[in-house]
């Protein structure tokens, strides 16, 4: 009986412990590469390295940063997980010295649960790689697949305000529309906050192209 | 004159090597202090983490443990379940004060570990549940609808990562099956925080698994009971009963060989520096033969220098015993960290606790050690005969 | 007839270097009353270190019979030696051997500790004006010259107003000028203040100013005869 329950003991501890430790370690609020070295190399199998900087909405400069976020995405930042002092990652690719390209990921709400879009996009600001770190729904696999995700290389953020490109874009499932919007909502913002971080005020901003008109 | 400030203007005089000794000792103290505190940090850590599982006895399923941790471990699941029969039987027992069913279920999510797939944990909870956890509120929502609901309650850090509110869906991967989000609650800085929670009988339905549970929760009226109580259940087939009691004793079994470790490394870091300051002292006795010498001839007595030298020493380990609390209190968060990276299962809250009781007792420990470390030298100076020491110094 | 300050009969000191034992005193019977400015002169190595070492109770004896102040202390044991060094005996040596982390002042201060006065920073300051150093009392030894090292040392000897003063050598290590000063503060504590001391000298110059002089060679006292023998050659 004494060895038997101290066995248990143990064992519901270890149980225990790897909950605490699990859950403990992925509750981060913002949206990180899981594997930054590994997913960086895969993506741009040229590197050499990287160099990862946070942004917030909130900040010196940025006032004024969240509402035109809202009236570009139309819609409303989540009080809590979109708050203006999550931090978001940005990770620089580099070829020795050399910048080749810029990888980062947002969080965004999903129908069944959350959704972490990584966007790897080029020097200008338009997507070079396109995949979901998370996608918790039914229909995961067919968002995952790459007839669907391929479908967004090249676009840049103005193209997303274009009616005639996005009707060019299939949806991955007949039925399911809501995590397409979610994940359409999802690539805007991600390009959005690209663009006020690295563009903005610049003669090659998207947000700027966008305001001009471009937008139907 | 006081003998304290002659102590003191000799210290000052070789600065650089007083302060070395010091340093000494303050390391020594640091260590011993952050040792202890982390005994203590850990034992209250543990209590406070036991204490908030809400119950003092868990009735398991009975089985091998290390084929189930191993299961686990690996992805399989693995969990043992028992008849819910057993539950009916220990409700209405009168020693229970109160009593929860649950039905633990891991299903495999592949985005989980950073994306390399692990176990999501589900689990099925009765409104008794709150019974033994009253610390528990609502962040927003309510209890399920019905006991037999398509809903969850989240835990405040599993509604964070899958960004929930409520009213939304949730979809629970390898089953397929789509819920609703009833109720969010508040931060526990427990595990439960990162659980789904499933109305009990939801859980038996979808995961297949009907009248089956993983573990029963009770809290007692008198925790002296848990004996008797834990007795009368030996009988019962398939299941063994654990009282938390025990498991904070096995806990600490587990951690008692690192601290056997631990603790011989303080001793020897308070050996070495008592040495250390033996050796400063004897070579500052030495160097000053002559002024003994002359402190003998213009009528100071044996216990005199003995006070001198005795004090010079106390007033090394003083500043050391300061010194290493303001170390071990300035490290605390550091050592914990690196402790959270190396024990197999780390409480929450502060894993070092410094109470002011033992930063006054590792103060008299520095001290008496300075009590202790100065006879010797203290005594070698003392019996120093004057014109001896006058003239061979020269 | 007032009790001599010093009395020994048959003083022997014997150290022994290896196997061979020295006479460093030899078999001395000497007398020295209350008020006496007594000077020990001889060559090196004569024994007059050693004699004040006994006579200062510094050291202990080996054959004979030694009184301080009418009291036994041939047979005495170091712990009860220090009562004589406390305020009845004070010693002034060639090299002022003053502590060196503490100020002109704490040294004079460190005397009266020892021997349990009280009274310790008012009574220092008065001293240490009365052998004109009130101005330099905050220096460290190092600071001061020679000549104000050797009377910082003096200060420390009266503070604890000795009945007799020992001096061994204590302008050996001084200029012409500074010695002659420390001697003339000598002379004056003696003859105003009836301060029995006795010091040891090889300056013959100075050591002739006291009002007695005796004379060691090979730990053994010598005649007047011999006396003015041995200074001739010097």
């Amino acid at each position: 009986m004494a060895v038997n329950s101290f066995k248990s003991v143990i064992t519901v501890f270890i149980s225990l412990g790897i909950l605490l430790i699990t859950y403990s370690a992925s509750a981060a609020v913002g949206c990180t590469l899981n594997d930054p070295e590994r997913d960086l190399r895969r993506i741009f199998p040229e590197s050499t390295g990287y160099k990862t900087s946070f942004h917030t909405i909130e900040g010196a400069g940025r006032e004024g940063l969240k509402k035109k976020v809202e009236s570009l995405l139309n819609d409303r930042l989540d009080p809590v997980y979109e708050a203006e002092d999550v931090p978001y990652a940005y990770y620089d690719v580099l070829k020795g010295k050399e910048v080749i390209g810029r990888v980062h990921g947002i969080n965004q709400k999903g129908a069944y649960g959350g959704i972490q879009i990584i966007l790897a996009t080029d020097l200008e600001g338009n997507i070079v790689d396109f995949y979901y770190q998370r996608i918790s729904s039914p229909q995961a696999r067919y968002f995952r697949d790459e007839s669907f995700t391929q479908q967004f290389i090249g676009l840049g953020l103005e193209d997303l305000y274009r009616q005639d490109m996005l009707e060019k874009i299939k949806q991955p499932t007949p039925g399911e529309t809501e995590d397409f919007f979610n994940t359409l909502r999802g690539i805007k913002k991600n390009l959005i906050l690209l663009d006020a971080f690295y563009f903005d005020g610049m003669q090659n901003s998207r947000i700027g192209k966008v305001e001009k008109g471009e937008r139907p | 004159m006081k003998s304290i400030a002659i102590a003191f203007k000799n210290l000052q005089r070789k600065k650089i090597r007083s302060f070395l000794t010091v340093g000494g000792v303050g390391v020594a103290v640091a260590v011993l202090v952050s040792l202890m505190g982390f005994d203590e940090g850990y034992q209250r850590g543990l209590r406070s983490d036991i204490d908030k599982m809400g119950f003092q006895v868990l009735i398991t399923a009975k089985g091998c443990p290390y084929e189930a941790a191993t299961l686990m471990l690996k992805g399989g699941g693995g969990l043992r379940y028992m008849d819910q029969e057993v539950y009916s039987k220990i409700i209405n027992d009168p020693r229970v004060a109160a009593i929860t069913p649950q039905l633990v279920h891991t299903v495999y999510d592949p985005d989980k570990n950073n994306g390399q797939g692990g176990l999501a944990l589900y689990m099925g909870i009765h409104r008794s549940f709150l019974d033994l956890k009253p610390w528990i509120k609502f962040k927003s929502g309510n209890w399920f609808s019905q006991d037999d609901a398509e809903e969850v309650i989240m835990g405040y850090e599993a509604a964070e990562f899958e960004q929930r509110s409520i009213g939304d869906k949730i979809f629970i991967p390898g089953i397929e099956k789509i819920l609703t989000v009833a109720g969010i609650f508040e931060r526990t800085g427990t595990q439960d925080d990162g659980l789904i929670f499933l109305p009990l009988v939801t859980a038996q339905n979808i995961f297949g698994l009907p009248d089956q549970l993983t573990g029963i929760g009770i809290k007692l009226k008198e925790i002296s009971q848990i004996a008797g109580f834990e007795e009368d259940l030996y009988d019962e087939p398939g299941i063994q009963v654990i009282s938390m009691a025990e498991v904070r004793g096995t806990i600490f079994n587990l951690i008692s060989s690192a601290k056997v470790m631990t603790n011989s490394i303080a001793i020897i870091a308070i050996f070495v520096a008592v040495i250390g300051v033996v050796n400063t002292i004897l070579m500052s006795v030495f160097e000053r033969t002559k002024e003994i010498g002359v402190m003998k001839a213009i009528g100071a007595s044996r216990f005199d220098i003995f006070r001198i030298i005795w004090i010079e020493t106390t007033l090394i380990c003083v500043w050391g015993g300061i010194m290493g609390n303001l170390f071990a209190i300035i490290a605390a968060r550091l050592v914990e960290h690196m402790l959270r990276g190396i024990l197999p299962y780390a409480p929450s809250g502060h894993l070092v606790v410094i109470t002011g009781g033992l930063l006054l007792s590792s103060f008299m420990g520095a001290i008496i050690m300075g009590l202790v470390a100065g006879i010797y030298p203290a005594l070698r100076a003392s019996s120093m005969r004057p014109i001896e020491a006058i003239r061979r110094g020269e | 007839m007032s009790t001599p300050v010093i009395k020994a009969n048959n003083l022997t000191k014997i150290y022994k270097l290896f196997a061979e034992e020295i006479y460093a005193v030899n078999n001395i019977d000497l007398e020295i009353r209350c008020g006496e400015f007594v000077s020990l002169m001889g060559p090196s190595g004569s024994g007059k270190t050693t004699l004040l070492d006994l006579m200062g109770c510094l050291d202990s004896v080996s054959c004979g019979r030694l009184e301080v102040l009418g009291n036994e202390v041939s047979c005495a044991r170091e712990n009860d030696l220090v009562k004589y060094r406390r305020g009845i005996i004070s010693f002034i040596f060639q090299e002022f051997l003053l502590i060196p982390s503490l100020t002109a002042l704490e040294n004079v201060e460190l005397s009266l500790h020892f021997s349990r006065m009280t009274k310790e920073r008012k009574h220092s300051l008065e001293i240490m004006e009365r052998v004109g150093l009130g101005h330099r009392i905050n220096h460290l030894p190092k600071q001061l010259s020679g000549g104000e090292r050797q009377r910082v040392a003096i200060a420390r000897a009266l503070a604890v107003s000795p009945q007799l003063l020992l001096a061994d050598e204590p302008t050996g290590n001084l200029d012409t000028k500074s010695a002659q000063e420390i001697f003339s503060i000598f002379k004056k504590l003696n003859e105003e203040d009836g301060l029995t001391i006795i010091v040891a000298t090889h300056n013959p110059k100075l050591g002739l100013q006291a009002s007695r002089t005796i004379f060691l060679q090979d730990g053994k006292i010598i005649s007047k005869e011999k006396s003015s023998l041995f200074l001739e050659m010097i």
